[in-house]
């Protein structure tokens, strides 16, 4: 289900100086109250390289749209606010800055929301309105405005209207959320890095990104952007939950009849049910068909019949209809039994392998010159655009089947490279190799190997790898010296352990 | 690295010094010969295919009664071979006699001999010195007549030989131009042959690579019984041991000598007698370095140069020590065969096996070659296949390489280059085992039910009506045969 697409940033080919005809609406005057909602989004951001995590990236900026909620509270997208080291709020006009700072950040449903740094002075912020919500739940129809802010500072609309709606991942992390799809002819225009959207003047969701050619825009839906705003509500974020199972489709007929289920069933095959999540603890397992949730029949391509929006993808189910908490009921067909599970559901832990580093830094330890750090897609893109064939395959299966690899971790560290120095001499050719033991300590996590390193062998360090030559040592006095020649050539930070930037701080 | 093979073949004065006062050199040109062959090129994208048919000109040189010696390469898949002598219309047919795809070498003999017999058979001497002038004489592009050009001893080293993609021994990099058609024809230094000439560089130029006389003798000395055997592997990977702390924990003294046991591979030659973690004192009575070389006829070379001498059954001394304890034991030197799944196969038909649409294939080297596998799972068996002992399981890996659409195969795609784990529970281990547990399925099951390694899904058919589909799906997409499983 991957989709190409644009960020709405990229220059969109224009002819020039073409006649702005915005469709009248209607409801002219509540768009224009929704105008003084609007803020300037300009953010810094620089993560650590994931090949050299002790390095930062070259800084990058971008600029955006947010939208006054309520005072001090500008709702933007989590994009972003991603890796960000410097944000700054301003004023459609371009005349005021106020420095802000990320106050809730959910990378998931790519939403964020944004206050001053100093929330007790006064600013711009006070002269504007906020915006109200629009009602979620409803059927989606009818016109909408998009929101752009010229250079001018003058408010630029373009008319649209909702098209469908669909369960998408809009952030590029891979989390799936119900997304209107807008048919709009858009431009581009200064900060045009996340739009509002609204309908009658109110707020109905946040565009993440237009494709071009067909003039479709995803826009965040208002049950999304409702509960992100409900759950910041209690100032302890709770996230949006997951099931944790990979499901596959059953419309295979010959399978159909392997399962033994009836042609008015539908049903999804669960292929993976992840440790300890909602689906674990609830007792699914691999090999049971989903049925139904909470009394909605799932059809054999996983789909449901909503009452507004027809037939969306059941993760809408979870993801969309459900708090963390919160409670469901799953019919599933288990060797020709219908059983009903409960399951309580929660939101789903980190992955083995993290797919990106928008809500943690990189982390590795250097000692002695060997550099360890924590798999993660990002490390493995480092390979450059081959990277799919060029990373070394033991890595690439570990990304691929994550499942082989999770029940001896909680994170696979990489022996990643090696830094000349007196104590690696002779293991120059050794990199990218999965680590399974140091001094006899398993390695779940990159803080177990530091731990580790307190409880050295004799005079040296004993350190397991999964493939040849499966075993190195390392000399303690010798790696203490060279630590401390590593930083005196400039690196200034040997280790870094994951800080979960959570969306709670 | 891309090393480009060109026929190459070199023209030599040569002789072992009693015959050559009798001839002229005209009449010794008559001795290397020009090599015509049609080959037949597998296909294994749709296995059934008899292939591609292609023509291809070589060189070769008399070194026997009736032993024409040429490479291994010109003469691969040979459907007709003709050899033609210089300055004669008659084209002689001839067959392989022995064939060594791992160290590019093979030998002919045609039909009639008679014409042959008054030539002379060139005599192997050793590997000449570097900066020595040398020719390269055969039958290369530009023209139809025997060709001789000059250089001299670039390099000695131990290279990767380009025919099998997997195999390295000793090569001879000389300066004189090779080019394609030189392939198989003798090098001479002076009269002598000191080699084969066999590929060439196109990355570099003014580099050619001739096989030397000791991998020429080795292969020669392996086929006077009969039958080619290829070469024996020590089955052991190596770790230089330079490493001041890793010496003090395996209790070296910071300069005796040695080098680590890295990996065994399963069923070699060292299994069962060394172990990862072991350090590997002395092999064949040459100490051994902290490196892994050995001295050997005053060379610096790597110990794997010892087996590179040997031959199947030999057996070895080795010293090496555990936990701080010498030992010494023999090693009786063998092939690997299951190693072949690195190199490329000749002379063989693809295997394969059809079912219901679907085509399984055992993936090797040509496969791999011909198909683009890129399900990290399927490259992780390929590449870990003897390393981690897959190969004892697994004799096959059997990829399913195809899927036809009908039907009965509508959803099946998506299991397409993955690895064939079981069917109905039975865990598949060659393609000949596949093609009887499909074969012999009982009535009484009414599936067919295929798991794949890493796929958390089975794919399923019902297995009466899969078989009825089978004929009806092999002829709509023309596929004669629905099996070839091998001699």
């Amino acid at each position: 289900m991957k989709r190409l697409f644009f960020l709405i940033s990229f220059p969109l080919v224009f002819l020039a100086s073409c006649e702005k005809q915005i469709p009248k609406s209607n409801t002219q005057q509540e768009d224009s109250l929704a105008a003084q909602s609007l803020v300037r989004v300009n953010a810094t951001s620089q993560g650590y390289l994931p090949t050299r995590p002790w390095e930062k990236e070259p800084p990058s900026s971008r600029r955006g749209l947010g939208i006054l909620l309520g005072k001090n509270r500008i709702l933007t997208t989590a994009d972003i606010a991603a890796k960000a080291t410097f944000i700054s709020l301003e004023s459609a006009n371009e005349e005021k800055t106020v420095p802000a700072k990320t106050v809730f950040v959910d990378y998931e449903c790519n939403l964020a929301i944004l206050e001053p740094t100093n929330t007790e002075e006064p600013s711009f912020l006070d002269e504007l309105v906020p915006i109200q919500l629009q009602k979620s739940g409803v059927k989606p129809r009818g016109p909408v405005t998009i929101w752009q802010i010229e250079s001018s500072g003058l408010p630029l609309k373009t008319e649209g209207s909702i098209q469908s709606t669909d369960i998408i991942s809009t952030s590029g992390t891979g989390h799936y959320f119900l997304t209107y799809r807008v048919k709009a002819s858009m431009q581009s225009a200064s900060s045009s890095y996340t739009l509002p959207v609204t309908q009658e003047g109110k707020l109905l969701g946040i565009l993440t990104s237009y494709y071009n050619d067909d003039q479709i825009c995803d826009v965040i839906a208002p049950e999304v952007i409702q509960q992100f705003i409900a759950d910041t509500e209690d100032a302890v974020y709770d996230g949006f939950p997951s099931l944790g199972i990979s499901a596959a489709t059953t419309e295979d007929p010959h399978f159909r009849s392997w399962l033994n289920l009836a042609p008015e069933q539908g049903g999804i095959y669960i292929t993976r049910v992840v440790e300890d999540s909602s689906a674990g603890k609830a007792g699914l397992k691999k090999g049971d068909v989903i049925l139904s949730i909470d009394g909605n029949q799932i059809d054999r391509k996983g789909y449901y019949q909503h009452p507004h929006y027809h037939r969306i993808y059941w993760t809408h189910l979870i993801r969309g209809e459900k708090s963390s908490g919160d409670q469901i009921q799953i019919t599933i067909k288990r060797n020709d039994q219908i059983i009903k599970k409960q399951a309580i559901l929660a939101r789903s832990k980190k992955p083995l392998i993290q797919k990106d580093f928008f809500a943690s830094d990189p982390s590795y330890l250097i000692h002695g010159g060997l550099i360890f750090t924590e798999l993660s897609k990002p490390y493995l893109q480092g390979f450059g655009k081959d990277w799919e064939s060029r990373a070394p395959i033991t890595l690439l299966d570990a990304l691929a089947n994550p499942e082989d690899y999770e029940t001896d971790r909680d994170r696979i560290i990489i022996l990643s490279q090696i830094i000349p120095t007196p104590a690696t001499v002779g293991y120059d050719r050794i990199s990218n190799q999965i680590v399974t033991q140091v001094n006899d300590i398993s390695i779940r996590h990159l803080s177990d190997l530091q731990a580790a390193l307190n409880e050295p062998k004799e005079s040296y360090h004993v350190i397991d790898i999964k493939e040849s030559p499966y075993r190195i040592f390392l000399d303690v006095q010798e790696s203490e010296k060279a630590n401390t020649e590593l930083i005196q050539r400039g690196l200034d930070q040997l280790s870094r352990f994951e800080t979960r930037q959570d969306e709670t701080k | 690295m891309k090393a480009f093979v060109f026929f190459f073949f070199h023209a030599a004065l040569i002789i072992s010094a009693s015959a050559q006062e009798n001839f002229t050199q005209a009449e010794r040109y008559q001795s290397i010969v020009r090599i015509e062959v049609v080959s037949q090129t597998p296909d294994y994208q749709n296995p059934w295919n008899p292939g591609r048919f292609s023509s291809g000109i070589g060189s070769g040189f008399l070194i026997g009664d009736n032993q024409f010696l040429t490479n291994a390469h010109v003469v691969s898949n040979a459907r007709r071979i003709l050899i033609t002598q210089p300055g004669s219309s008659r084209k002689h047919p001839a067959r392989v006699v022995h064939i060594a795809h791992d160290c590019d070498l093979a030998l002919l003999e045609v039909d009639d001999f008679s014409p042959f017999e008054n030539y002379i058979h060139f005599k192997l001497d050793g590997v000449p010195p570097l900066e020595s002038t040398v020719s390269a004489i055969g039958y290369p592009v530009g023209g139809d007549r025997i060709s001789v050009t000059r250089g001299v001893v670039s390099r000695i080293d131990f290279r990767p030989y380009s025919h099998s993609r997997a195999d390295s021994h000793l090569v001879i990099q000389i300066d004189a131009a090779i080019n394609p058609g030189n392939s198989g024809g003798p090098v001479f230094l002076g009269e002598n042959v000191v080699g084969v000439a066999f590929q060439g560089l196109r990355s570099a130029d003014n580099t050619g690579y001739m096989i030397p006389t000791p991998v020429i003798k080795r292969f020669l000395k392996d086929i006077e019984d009969g039958k080619y055997d290829q070469y024996v592997e020590l089955g052991a990977s190596i770790f230089p041991l330079y490493n001041p702390a890793m010496r003090k924990a395996l209790r070296l003294d910071q300069n005796s000598s040695g080098v680590l046991v890295s990996s065994v591979t399963p069923e070699s030659a060292t299994d069962g007698v060394l172990e990862p973690g072991d350090v590997l004192l002395s092999i064949d009575s040459h100490p051994i370095d902290q490196g892994g070389k050995i001295n050997l006829d005053g060379e610096r070379l790597e110990l794997y140069e010892i087996a590179e001498r040997k031959f199947a059954g030999d057996q070895i001394p080795i010293t090496f020590l555990r936990e701080g304890k010498s030992h010494q034991k023999n090693i009786t030197l063998t092939t690997i065969p299951a190693s072949r799944l690195y190199a490329i196969t000749y002379g063989k038909r693809p295997r394969y096996y059809y079912h219901a649409g679907l085509v399984f294939q055992p993936l090797d080297l040509n496969l791999y070659a011909a198909k683009r596998f890129n399900s990290p799972r399927v490259r992780k068996i390929y590449q870990h296949y003897m390393d981690d002992g897959i190969f004892k399981e697994r004799k096959d890996i059997i990829v399913l390489t195809q899927v036809f659409d009908d039907q009965i195969t509508l959803h099946a795609s998506k299991f397409k280059g993955a690895v064939l784990d079981s069917i109905n529970g039975t865990r598949v281990s060659s393609l000949k085992q596949l093609s009887e547990v499909i074969d012999q399925s009982p009535e009484s099951e009414e599936f067919l039910t295929f798991e794949f390694n890493g796929v958390h899904q089975p794919l399923v058919l019902p297995r009466e009506k899969a078989k009825k589909a089978s004929a009806q799906i092999m002829q709509t997409y023309g596929i004669s045969k629905d099996r070839y499983l091998g001699n």
